[in-house]
């Protein structure tokens, strides 16, 4: 029986073995693809058993040392716990479809090969696994990071003849290098200052021993402290995308890419931002020497950055015209969420009170229930718009219209998205806000600023909605453009092929699944909290922070919150049922008829609402928040051929 | 069968079949006293009955882009507004208290702006467009309003229960409840918005651009749209009455249950009056208007985190 660990080193060896190989037969397209595919599949069915063995029986005691060379002190140390156990879960989650929808996705490409596509993905992707699961702070992180982020760069200048790709590319690496100098010199000064005699050269680095180090340093020396903390915010900061950092890169990046990379890069890649702010802040600081981590104002100031990055990324996601741009920019708006509930947990647990835990430990919940949830429907997006890209040859929403009709599960997918993302109740992205808003408004009798926080989450989940209003009315519904009825006419059918369905049809029963039972979710979060007993971990895993179950839906602390998804399920499908009965009382005959449009000539397209035209107003209210799309996609919106 | 889950049972309802019964008369009421503002005689006050009763009976053309998911919205957009109808306390305490809370309510209230969207997205005339769009931001700054007002009484409650929070909590701090002072005038302002009526039922602005949203609907679909929204008015009035104005909610049945509805028919008339004597806005006055008053929302719900 492999151990956890043994499972995750072996699931890199795979991937690294299937990414040579995918090299050597990348002349045979489909054939590198079902080998990637099989590939992942084979990594991720050990992932899963690994997460499986964690979350039901808790973590092994320590790292596990793999390729040790004792001359110079190199080794690599794995450990996986529960923190670690769901974001790789969440990794495997996404990498299948992912992968699987590369096999038909990838055939579109012809002027491009794919050697330079399968052996990279396999690579970022086995990066991820060892990043997330590495205690080396140092060598190890290096290596990891950088084997995520060259093969990052690979993909997403995948199309190198577009210039635009290629400066996204250069801006991607920049950026990663600057977080990557920025964690370490963070670690540097965590693990260098706190060094003592005890500490050999090959452990100097690990986690364990930059823990038990750290509560003398926190003592001793408290700004050098907050500055390594401060750095490893930043790093981790720009590699999530939260404001201002994430503005730089990630809408430029996440478009660039071919759209299974898009959907591995925003729906996993930023997480491991994410897992790194909460490992460092939460899981760092040991359980005896917590009294001089200011933990409540890291809170507040992470809550801080949180709100800001969710309304900036939102409202600047609104004024998007191109699809995957603006699923990038709910990138940042999105994660905003999590670090909002995580903030939040940070600014409740050192407070006093009866209910403190808990309600850090629902924030907790809720910030990672999150990360699952933006995980699964954002790669789902994602794969949505690599689908409308396939169909129509185009990212820009002006230029679409209508195409319900030619990709019926395509649109049903990406409504189930839509309304995941906009929380939409009974969809996975409420479940999660809902957990996020308790935490904040409960814990605001703690810390005031926190209600303010969740009014302007409230406020911005309004803007989320507004913003996939328009990313499916104005491709799916609204009137047939003239791009659709020109390529559907050339090529008979537009709707991707059962390749292409399988792996969003998944993702949307996934969405379904977590929105209408999310005991699912918050039994793996709690699971994963429960077998992380490091740091503050240990205060979270073992706070009462909810009740509830498959059937009787969630209640947050002390029931003072209930949300049973299953009853209100049932109370909406009676209710339209009986708007069903209203509606056939009288019998009505019905007829087809063209829409009446005042007689102007309904076949112009320069007479369509494009999505150019969505919300003038609140565009130009918030037009200094900058994010506006470049002058020339402006022009083309209103096409003049008619 | 669990004691809970029957009170739950009948209170829903008796809430749907209260909304439903009421809510034409509520619009009869106000378009009769609309009428006799403006000197003129007014439709009798059954007349809404009538016309639902009559679009229910007449030919539903389908003149849309997307006609099944014209059919699917316009149901849901009833049937969202009846289950809001469940978990509002209607003269007795809120039927889906054990199911949800205001967060699940604040979101079931979007969910009906949500279906005239799709509908609108759906029917794809230029017209229902420029109305969605309108309606979407007219949301975008209604929601959190509404959302603030409640969550004020979340903090102070400490709960977010149906029973605790829409029962006045928002006055219920020692001393003078500022913040619920400020939420109640700041609600009051932007409520002729929330039942989409003069001056702000700019999203449908019959005399502009033909109902917006609901330009492409006719007989049986139209009548549910607009049969969800005379529920509106009422499930809206209900919820002010529940949270603002909740004097005498303790009273024993009869009595209780009448001066509740007597409430509602008060708010219901307030509307009338300012929808009778008021000229619409237009969309950025509107948003203007709201931004003020969403500014004035976010300081009294920082008041009400530190205890005001």
């Amino acid at each position: 029986m492999m151990t956890p660990e043994q499972a995750v080193f072996a699931s890199i060896l795979i991937c690294v073995a299937g990414a040579a190989l995918t090299l050597l037969t990348a002349r045979n397209r489909t054939l590198a693809g079902w080998i990637a595919f099989l590939v992942t599949a084979a990594t991720s069915t050990l992932i899963f058993i690994a997460v499986a063995t964690v979350l039901a029986g808790g973590a092994s005691a320590g790292s596990e040392v793999f390729c040790k060379v004792p001359s110079i002190g190199f080794a690599l140390r794995l450990h996986v716990d529960g923190l670690t156990a769901l974001f790789l879960m969440l990794a495997a989650l996404i990498a299948v479809p992912a992968s699987f929808y590369s096999i038909a996705y990838m055939k579109h490409y012809a002027e491009y090969g794919v050697a330079r596509y399968y052996p990279y993905f396999l690579l970022f992707l086995a990066a991820m696994y060892g990043l997330l699961s590495t205690t080396d702070m140092m060598w190890f992180f290096f290596i990891f990071w950088q084997m995520m982020t060259l093969p990052g760069y690979a993909l997403i200048r995948f199309e190198h003849k577009k210039p635009e790709n290629v400066r996204a590319a250069n801006k991607f690496l920049l950026m990663m290098q600057i977080a990557c100098a920025a964690t370490l010199i963070g670690a540097e000064i965590l693990a260098g200052a706190g060094a003592s005699a005890n500490s050999s050269a090959g452990v100097k680095y690990d986690f364990d021993t930059v823990s038990a180090n750290l509560p003398a340093l926190l003592h001793a020396q408290p700004v050098l402290a907050a500055l390594a903390f401060g750095l490893f915010l930043a790093g981790f900061g720009i590699k999530m995308g939260m404001w201002p950092f994430g503005q730089v890169w990630l809408p430029d990046a996440h478009p660039a890419a071919p759209s299974p990379v898009s959907a591995m890069l925003s729906g996993v890649m930023i997480k491991t931002g994410v897992y790194g702010v909460m490992r460092y802040f939460l899981w760092l600081v040991p359980a005896g020497g917590q009294a001089d981590f200011p933990l409540a104002r890291w809170g507040l100031v992470v809550a801080a950055l949180g709100t800001i990055s969710l309304f900036t990324g939102t409202m600047q996601a609104l004024k998007q015209e191109q699809t995957k741009r603006l699923l990038a920019f709910h990138s940042i708006g999105q994660v905003g969420y999590i670090l909002l509930g995580f903030g939040a947990c940070m600014a409740l647990l050192p407070a006093a009170g009866p209910a403190a835990a808990s309600l850090a430990a629902l924030a907790m919940i809720g910030a990672l229930f999150h990360t699952l949830n933006h995980g699964v429907f954002k790669a789902l997006l994602f794969l949505n718009a690599g689908s409308m890209l396939h169909a129509t040859g185009t990212q820009d929403l002006n230029k679409m219209g209508g195409l319900l009709k030619y990709m019926p599960l395509t649109a049903a997918t990406a409504l189930v998205a839509s309304l995941s993302i906009s929380g939409v109740p009974l969809f996975s992205g409420f479940a999660s806000k809902w957990t996020i808003y308790v935490a904040t408004v409960q814990g605001s009798s703690l810390a005031g600023y926190l209600s303010v926080c969740a009014a302007i989450a409230i406020l911005t989940s309004a803007l989320t909605l507004a913003s996939f209003v328009k990313f499916f009315g104005a491709s799916f519904l609204s009137r047939t453009s003239a791009l659709v009825k020109e390529r559907a006419a050339g090529r008979g059918r537009l709707e991707v092929g059962a390749m292409m369905q399988m792996p969003q049809l998944l993702l949307a029963l996934i969405c379904l699944m977590f929105g209408i039972m999310p005991a699912i979710g918050y039994g793996l979060v709690h699971a994963a909290l429960a077998a992380s007993p490091q740091g503050f971990g240990k205060t979270l895993g073992g706070a009462p922070a909810f009740s509830g179950g498959l059937w009787t839906g969630l209640s947050g602390v002390e029931s003072h919150s209930i949300f049973v998804p299953l009853a209100l399920l049932a109370v909406l499908g009676l209710a339209f049922l009986a708007a069903r009965f209203i509606s056939r009382l009288g019998a009505a005959p019905s007829r087809a008829a063209p829409p009446w449009l005042c007689g102007y000539a309904r076949e112009a397209e320069c007479n369509r609402y494009v999505a150019h035209g969505y919300y003038g107003e609140i565009k130009r209210y918030f037009r200094w928040l900058g994010g506006a799309p470049p002058a020339p996609s402006v022009n083309s919106a209103a096409p003049k051929e008619h | 069968m669990n004691p809970n889950v029957i009170r739950m049972i009948a209170g829903g309802l008796a809430n749907v079949v209260v909304v439903l019964l009421i809510a034409p008369l509520c619009e009869g009421i106000l378009r009769k006293v609309t009428a006799c503002l403006q000197s003129r005689r007014g439709p009798p006050l059954w007349q809404p009955y009538f016309d639902l009763l009559k679009l229910l009976g007449k030919e539903d053309i389908e003149s849309g882009e997307s006609p099944a998911l014209q059919r699917f919205v316009a149901r849901l957009a009833l049937a969202a507004a009846l289950t809001t109808a469940c978990l509002v306390p209607m003269g007795f305490p809120a039927p889906m208290n054990g199911a949800g809370d205001i967060i699940l309510l604040i979101y079931l209230l979007t969910l009906c702006g949500i279906c005239t969207l799709l509908g609108g997205l759906a029917a794809g005339s230029t017209y229902s467009l420029l109305g969605i769009g309108r309606e979407m931001m007219t949301m975008i700054a209604l929601e959190p309003l509404f959302a603030i007002a409640l969550l004020a009484g979340a903090v102070h409650a400490g709960s977010f229960r149906l029973d605790a929070v829409l029962n006045g909590s928002v006055y219920a701090v020692p001393g003078i409840p500022w913040s619920g002072l400020i939420l109640l005038v700041v609600m009051g302002l932007s409520f002729q918005a929330f039942v989409q009526r003069v001056p702000f039922d700019i999203s449908e602005a019959e005399t502009e651009i033909m109902e917006g949203p609901l330009m492409e609907y006719s007989g049986p679909k139209l009548a549910l749209f607009k049969y969800a929204q005379m529920a509106r008015l009422v499930i809206h009035s209900a919820l002010f009455a529940a949270l603002f104005v909740p004097w005498g909610s303790g009273l024993p049945f009869p009595l209780g249950w009448l001066l509740f509805w007597a409430k509602v028919l008060v708010i219901v008339l307030v509307v009338t009056a300012v929808a009778a004597t008021h000229a619409r806005y237009r969309i950025d006055q509107a948003l203007r208007y709201f931004a003020g008053l969403l500014v004035v929302a976010f300081a009294a719900l920082a008041l009400a985190g530190y205890g005001h």
